[in-house]
């Protein structure tokens, strides 16, 4: 062992503790990310190979190519980050306000459904949305379905399906801020002649904003690259960009054009994140963060 | 070192001066400079190799008699009467884990292909794919020839099969069953019989059709439609074929493209006509006896799917003995009885007429002579034609 002095061991410490991130980090992320970025630069077929060659039109072809799977992407991102949020907000304020000795009982129910494997959630959606199924039916007896209509592979469906998916991902984020309040702020608010909708609006809501921050950055990041979504529940017309990603990688083999989409794809996301954080301050945003 | 040292060191580190911090990140800083070029040189390794780079396999090979043991059979979904597999693993010990994995002959390679690439294991010891990717495979020396010496029953295939394109003396391939592409539909949805393929196309039916994934079978039905003898289509053919069927797509007439999982949709309902296996709708009475097969009038594709062992077989002794014990007339017929496919060994008809005079009348498993006629082999594509039509087809599929 060597024999290092007091002060150089200080030194040394904090890159000891960092060192398993910092591995993981290189192993998992910086290693595949400089491998891929080198693939979407290649050029070539799954025939005769792939060779380097600089080739930006890669990048330049899949947005010209798949610009109506983007936009889509995003939309259905935001429809059920927003449809999350206005489920989620409520029932995160029941549980961490009003629940009392059912609050853990009810966080176990928001967790639940992660002990089954999410394919098997999202077909029993299938099932659940089915043409001829209970739910199909009745939205019929009521007009909201035509009487040759269909939820199943619609954009309602896909959409429905993702903030199925990713509700607990909203929900669990929200509590952790609404709980955290101190309720003698809200005590307080009221004894400053606040209605309650006053002292909610002034006091509580700020104080959750950063679970909404985190909540929609969990919420909003992976639907944005999501697929098992459109694949299930959804046809061709409602595919978002994941599906493509899925699909060039594994089915028609071209490498280079779904490593240059699954980078565009972060690259927006980025943009977003970094127009979202100056909006709201990041200051905000490491707390959600930390939440 | 003592707890207060250690304390207090991760104190400082926590929060610490600016200074010691700064130079804290600049030493990570460094750190990432140096592992950066190092991490451009492995991704250089990972460079995609092509396949045609794969050297073309032994024809001949020795597999000598071993124990069974535990091994890998990957199929199609609806494809064997499981008490086959119970019967061999009782006759020849050892244990066969079947898995109906096998969905779509591009997806399940786009499965395996990085493996194969490696010459690594894929975890199978046999598969089952159709006649185009079968080829594929042996073009690029991507399977194992099979040691006859332990298939004597190969003898009993039929003689229109003994020879393909792909592989003319069947070193690598042996027929599993063969098929048709046809009209999958719920009659009491259609309300009427379908006799042509235009019924894909019927308006009424919109949003309720699916159609294979695969272009082979999708166009090939599509330029039957047309008049157009899809065995000897030109790749302009094929891609006009395609830009049909997006049409159809975007026009919302198709629902989903499919693999074998089309049966799913048309038995809940959901969907009405698909473009269907011949054989499945069959089996799938138990859970819809409203579903029919037709052979459309304008043709069908025909297609053969084939027991392959895969490069690095761990197990090819016990695969060619079940390849063996398949090609038993007496096994033969009772996976023909049950899968409702046509059967290619010999002698199947006559133990099948034996037991029971319907099934050796079943069109699906013996077809009649005016649809034989009607039954169109795939075309063999040159590997640019058939990336192009894949490619083709995957904007319209995949997205």
């Amino acid at each position: 062992m060597l024999r290092l002095s007091l002060r150089r061991r200080r030194k040394l410490l904090p890159y000891l503790f960092l060192g398993p991130g910092l591995v993981w980090l290189v192993v998992f992320f910086l290693v595949p990310l400089l491998n891929q970025s080198y693939v979407s630069l290649e050029s070539g077929n799954a025939d005769t190979g792939y060779a380097f060659a600089w080739n930006w039109s890669t990048y330049s072809d899949a947005v010209s190519s798949y610009h109506t799977q983007f936009t889509r992407s995003l939309l259905y991102a935001g429809a059920a980050t927003v449809i999350d949020l206005i489920i989620a907000f409520p029932l995160a304020y029941f549980i961490a306000f009003k629940a009392g000795r059912f609050r853990n009982f009810m966080l176990l129910l928001i967790v639940l459904p992660f002990f089954t494997s999410y394919l098997v959630r999202t077909v029993s959606w299938q099932l659940i949305l089915a043409d001829n199924g209970w739910v199909v039916n009745r939205l019929r007896d009521v007009g909201l379905v035509s009487s040759n209509g269909r939820l199943l592979a619609t954009s309602t469906a896909v959409i429905a399906g993702i903030a199925y998916n990713f509700l607990p991902f909203m929900a669990l984020p929200l509590y952790v801020s609404l709980e955290k309040v101190d309720r003698r702020l809200i005590e307080a608010a009221t004894d400053l002649y606040a209605s309650r909708a006053t002292a909610f609006r002034k006091v509580t809501l700020p104080l959750a904003l950063p679970g909404v921050f985190a909540g929609s950055l969990l919420t909003f990041i992976p639907a944005v690259g999501d697929f098992i979504n459109a694949l299930l529940l959804g046809t061709p017309n409602q595919y978002m960009i994941g599906n493509v990603i899925q699909s060039k990688f594994l089915n028609i083999l071209d490498y280079p054009s779904a490593a240059a989409l699954s980078f565009m794809l972060m690259g927006v996301i980025l943009i977003g994140i970094a127009i979202y954080a100056r909006l709201l301050g990041t200051r905000s945003l490491t707390e959600a963060a930390a939440a | 070192m003592s707890n207060e040292d250690l304390d207090g060191i991760v104190e400082r580190m926590l929060d610490g001066s600016e200074h010691s911090r700064r130079q804290f990140i600049r030493h990570l800083a460094a750190a990432g400079l140096l592992v950066g070029p190092g991490s451009a040189f492995l991704a250089a390794c990972g460079g995609v190799k092509g396949e045609s780079s794969g050297k073309k396999a032994s024809a001949v090979s020795n597999h000598p008699k071993v124990p069974i043991g535990t091994w890998t059979f990957s199929n199609w979904p609806l494809y064997i009467d499981k008490s086959v597999l119970k019967s061999f693993d009782k006759k020849y010990g050892g244990h066969v884990k079947y898995v109906e994995d096998i969905n779509d002959n591009f997806e399940f390679f786009g499965k395996i292909r990085q493996q194969l690439q490696a010459h690594q294991p894929i975890g199978r010891d046999m598969i089952v794919v159709t006649d185009y990717l079968a080829g594929r495979l042996v073009r690029d020396g991507f399977v194992e020839a099979i040691d006859k010496a332990n298939v004597p029953n190969s003898k009993n295939l039929v003689s229109n099969l003994q020879s393909i394109n792909y592989d003319p003396h069947r070193n690598f391939s042996l027929p599993w069953q063969s098929g048709a592409i046809g009209l999958g539909y719920d009659r009491r949805k259609t309300g009427r019989k379908l006799t042509s393929i235009k019924d894909l196309f019927d308006p009424k039916f919109k949003g309720r059709v699916t159609f294979l994934s695969e272009p082979y079978d999708a166009a090939g039905m599509v330029m039957l439609m047309n008049g157009i003898d899809s065995t000897h289509a030109t790749i302009d053919q094929i891609t006009n074929a395609i830009d049909q069927i997006e049409k159809a797509q975007k026009a919302g007439q198709i629902r989903r493209f499919t693999g074998n999982d089309y049966s799913t949709d048309l038995t809940k309902g959901n969907t009405w006509v698909a473009m269907a296996y011949s054989g499945d709708l069959v089996q799938l009475h138990a859970d819809n006896p409203h579903l029919e097969f037709a052979y459309p009038e304008e043709g069908s594709m025909l297609f053969t799917d084939n027991m392959m062992l895969p490069q690095k077989s761990q197990h090819p002794y016990a695969a060619e003995t079940m390849m063996n014990y398949v090609y038993d007339p007496q096994v033969a017929a009772k996976i023909a009885a049950y899968v409702n496919y046509i059967s290619p060994v010999q002698g199947v008809k006559e133990i099948l007429a034996a037991k029971s005079p319907k099934l050796a009348s079943n069109p699906l498993i013996f077809p009649p002579a005016d649809v034989v006629k009607r039954l169109h082999p795939y075309p063999s594509l040159s590997p640019a034609d058939e990336r192009t039509m894949e490619e083709r087809m995957a904007q319209v599929t995949g997205a």
